[in-house]
């Protein structure tokens, strides 16, 4: 009885120690900063005034992008989870020949995305590239401008939204139990009865968690509306961007982002509501590995098997033309035109073997690995908690994380510095502003709801009765976690790890407010280097630094994800 | 009780630890980046949008010659002034130049700067600094509208930007930004409406300026991004662009081309780069900046860098160094008369309507 109450008292205390440290972080950081730059953008004057409503709803282009970027979102969730699962069965579940370079090829989006990816696919499809080129020789009368509006930026982000499918899905149908199907198939389901009833179940909690991810960037889409979306599919990402970068204007912007966090938090919430009721898998206790399905119907096989390849081709070429150009200069890159002349390794010489060069990059790698790390480490045992205890004051806790999501970057950095600019009680009187822990605090706020969301699923889509059978052979808590439940949710873990890192590694919009002056990272010496405005042949070595992040990006996901999900899936 | 406490517990003061930890390094990493001169050193926080191109490296070098430790924070124009105004309550820099007037306006309101008197101030024209002596002019940048001569010849070419509304041979032959961040961008805009002033009308110009400046995005071509303005104006797709007066040279000899140049009736924009003094309030010393200012602005300084990066000095003293072309353009063209205190205080409201109501 003693020990109950011991261990009773115990776990009270230690429960109001995390509450209190949760709560102080998330009033600090999350709450404060935010509050704070709201406060000035919508008081302004000194009162608070509707002009800024009155504005939106009377410029018919905001509307008009505020509609596109709706439709966009939802758009997405249906064309980007058709192609995810189709890619996942193609390198997972099926028997695919050629698979493994299949697989490959489909995990370049990993490492390149933004301008890039989109220029990339501008050299194929745009309007002096080389599809476009091809198929004006052979149709005279066609439109060379033909890749442009809403259908070009479906086209382009339903293949380069496909990364969380690649990672997550794979993961989660590799934890499929061999055993239901192989009892499936004995019962004399179909292949297709087997896919509907008993694999794609099993996929959707992660799922019903990517479509929200989806959502998310479909509402916050910008490079691909910005390159391919022309004059009649605009959308809000790139008026929000601006707005917030003018002072007067930043009401605008403000309330653009709340009004696009809303709605995804709105979704959020269905989709927790949806989780709470549970989508357990009872399946067996000791699982099978699954074994990659032939498709025995040869017409199907074929099918399959074409639009793989189809598939193929669309992911590497843009990837293959931006790897090509990053050798040649701007003029080459700016008119798509290929040849021995503009051929030169200039670009790359003059940034690696710049002595000041490698310095960024330690700096980046640093902050972003440190932010990975943290994020991740903290976000594993708030998760938990909130997979655990699932009650009100996990659910608010849940939503406050999801904070970020309500305030563009821009905004939320400039938060933190005026309000860290000076002494404040809540963070024992330290100023943040000309430290090096602003920038990093501002890295981990932003990584937040994207990581809570992947490993809340990861938890998910585990079989707690793991958990329970471990207790009761006598397991403690500590040794379940690290036994049972971590390696359960550690590929999930590691792959977030690696896009968290990679995603940093050259941002710009947070850093430009906050970095150190004596610690200058990447994205500041990209962007200083390959602004039109000041250099000549800044599209030229814009490409050279994204073909240098490439490397380091897959460098990063072969030593984190590569090599660790074929150790760690054993299960 | 199915907590794991260790586990949690560690992970919980892993979060705060390395938050603390951080704040703690930093404060002895601040010390370093005092500007006070330690070592014998005169180390100062530059902040600039105007070093790329390897401006920064020469300035570092050079001023190190001259006994000054540089640390250049460089950003474009519209991310400077942010951070400037945000760091308000605690200062990073000592000297902030590039940004131009309207900018150092806006500092000045919140109040950024200090006022100071550099040395050269006889050698810049008059009446061409702020009278209260808060900023002064550096370099000077001219925007020019430009247009390809294998498509026009001078007689074909636009005379004004008017012509480009007016006459529909110029339809979908201009090229008009997509944004109006830059500097650059936002001075062919006011440079235009600034012919309508009217107090009456809205946000300070008449209704005949607004539907002029409507009319000169709805018929030029909106050049995407990722595509190059310079490189349609050199294959002659868009044949009408405009630039800054240093950025020719450059685009000349990138695209291959020859551009010519149309100077208005009314003048050109002008976008004069300035430089201060931040003021970091608890009893500064600006000794050192001002020591900085008096150097870089001198007819010296000012002229080797005119000469090495084809800029337009306005120190008089330096712009017999300025090349050719820049000479040429500065004859050439004449300064557009305009208010800059009417502008800095309207240009953002002017930019938000042409964003939401004609983009």
């Amino acid at each position: 009885m003693k020990k109950f109450i011991n261990v009773h008292v115990h776990n009270k205390i230690y429960l109001w120690l995390v509450g209190i440290i949760l709560t102080w972080f998330i009033a600090a950081f999350l709450v404060l900063p935010n509050v704070n730059i709201l406060y000035t953008t919508f008081f302004a004057d000194g009162a608070f005034s509707l002009e800024p409503f009155q504005k939106l709803i009377s410029s018919k282009r905001a509307m008009n992008s505020l509609l596109n970027s709706f439709i966009l979102g939802i758009t997405l969730v249906i064309t980007v989870n058709i192609t995810g699962v189709f890619l996942v069965l193609v390198t997972d579940y099926f028997a695919i020949k050629g698979a493994k370079i299949l697989r490959l090829v489909y995990f370049t989006t990993m490492i390149y995305g933004g301008l890039i990816l989109v220029s990339g696919y501008q050299f194929i499809y745009g309007n002096s590239g080389f599809l476009t080129t091809a198929l004006v020789k052979i149709f005279p009368t066609m439109n060379p401008d033909w890749f442009v509006g809403y259908p070009a930026v479906v086209f382009v982000m339903t293949f380069a939204c496909t990364t969380n499918h690649i990672i997550f899905l794979s993961n989660a149908i590799k934890s499929i139990d061999y055993q239901i199907v192989e009892a499936a198939k004995n019962m004399g389901a179909s292949p297709w009865q087997i896919l509907i009833k008993v694999v794609l179940p099993v996929l959707r909690p992660v799922l019903t968690t990517l479509s929200v991810l989806l959502f998310a960037s479909g509402l916050g889409a910008m490079s691909a509306p910005l390159i391919v979306g022309g004059k009649d599919f605009q959308t809000i990402s790139p008026m929000i961007l601006t707005f917030a970068n003018s002072m007067s204007s930043r009401d605008l912007a403000a309330l653009l982002a709340i009004f696009l966090g809303v709605s995804q938090i709105a979704l959020l919430y269905f989709i927790t509501r949806a989780e709470k009721k549970g989508f357990y898998m009872s399946v067996s206790k000791v699982k099978t590995r699954i074994e990659k399905q032939k498709i025995e119907n040869k017409a199907t096989n074929f099918i399959v098997h074409f639009f793989a390849y189809v598939l193929f081709a669309i992911y590497v070429l843009p990837i293959m033309t931006v790897i090509i150009f990053s050798f040649t200069d701007t003029y080459s890159i700016s008119t798509g035109t290929l040849s021995w002349e503009h051929f030169t390794l200039d670009n790359y010489i003059k940034i690696l073997t710049d002595a000041s060069s490698y310095e960024p990059f330690v700096i980046s790698i640093i902050y972003s690995g440190l932010t990975a790390i943290i994020v991740v480490a903290a976000m594993l045992f708030i998760a938990r908690i909130i997979h655990k205890y699932n009650n009100k004051l996990t659910t608010s806790l849940e939503y406050s994380f999801h904070i970020p999501w309500l305030i563009p970057g821009i905004l939320m950095a400039l938060g933190l510095i005026i309000t860290y600019d000076k002494p404040m009680p809540i963070l024992g009187n330290i100023v943040l502003t000309g430290t090096l822990s602003l920038l990093l605090i501002a890295y981990v706020i932003e990584k937040i709801p994207f990581t809570l969301r992947i490993l809340k699923a990861a938890y998910y889509s585990f079989d707690s009765s793991l958990e329970d059978a471990a207790k009761n052979l006598g397991a403690g808590s500590f040794y379940t976690f690290v036994r049972v439940i971590l390696p359960i949710v550690l590929p999930t873990t590691l792959a977030i790890l690696a896009l968290n890192f990679n995603s940093l590694l050259a941002d710009y919009d947070l850093t430009v407010f906050l970095y150190h002056p004596l610690y200058q990272p990447l994205g500041i010496v990209i962007r200083n280097n390959t602004d039109p405005t000041a250099s000549i042949d800044a599209k030229a070595m814009n490409f050279v630094y994204s073909v240098i992040l490439m490397a380091i990006s897959a460098v990063v996901i072969y030593f984190i994800y590569g090599r660790g999900s074929k150790k760690k899936n054993i299960l | 009780m199915r907590v794991k406490k260790p586990l949690l517990l560690v992970m919980a003061f892993m979060l705060v630890a390395s938050i603390l930890v951080g704040c703690m390094n930093n404060d002895s990493t601040k010390k370093d980046t005092a500007t006070d001169t330690k070592d014998g050193k005169k180390s100062l926080i530059v902040y600039s949008n105007s070093v790329s191109d390897g401006r920064g490296d020469w300035l570092t070098k050079k001023a190190a010659e001259a006994g000054f430790e540089l640390k250049i924070v460089e950003a474009g124009g519209g991310d400077l002034l942010n951070r400037l105004v945000s760091e308000k309550n605690n200062p990073l820099g000592d000297v902030v130049f590039g940004l131009n007037q309207m900018n150092f306006e806006t500092l000045k309101a919140n109040d950024i700067l200090v006022p100071y008197e550099p040395k050269w101030t006889a050698e810049i024209p008059e009446g061409s600094s702020d009278k209260d002596k808060f900023y002064y002019p550096l370099v000077e940048q001219r925007i020019i509208m430009i247009y390809n001569k294998d498509v026009y010849t001078e007689e074909t070419a636009p005379k004004d930007w008017t012509d480009l509304i007016e006459n529909e041979e110029f339809e979908g032959k201009y090229h008009v930004p997509g944004n109006l961040g830059g500097g650059t961008n936002r001075s062919v805009i006011y440079g235009m409406l600034m012919r309508h002033v009217d107090k009456n009308g809205g946000l300070g110009i008449s209704e005949e300026g607004w539907k002029e400046i409507k009319a000169f995005f709805d018929n030029g071509y909106k050049t995407p991004e990722g595509e190059d303005a310079n490189a349609n104006l050199a294959s002659g797709k868009v044949p009408i662009s405009f630039t800054y007066s240093s950025g020719l040279p450059g685009i000349e000899e990138e695209f291959g081309f020859e551009a010519g140049i149309v100077s208005p009736e009314v003048g050109v924009p002008t976008t004069v780069e300035q430089v201060g003094i931040i003021n970091k309030r608890k009893d500064q010393d600006t000794a050192v900046a001002e020591e900085f200012i008096n150097w870089f602005g001198s007819a010296e300084v000012q002229g080797a860098w005119a000469e090495q990066f084809g800029s337009l000095p306005v120190n008089t003293k330096a712009v017999a160094k300025a090349s050719d072309k820049m000479k040429q353009i500065g004859e050439n063209t004449k300064i557009q008369d305009m208010d800059y205190t009417f502008i800095s205080e309207h240009i953002d409201d002017w930019v938000e309507k042409i964003e939401l109501e004609i983009f």
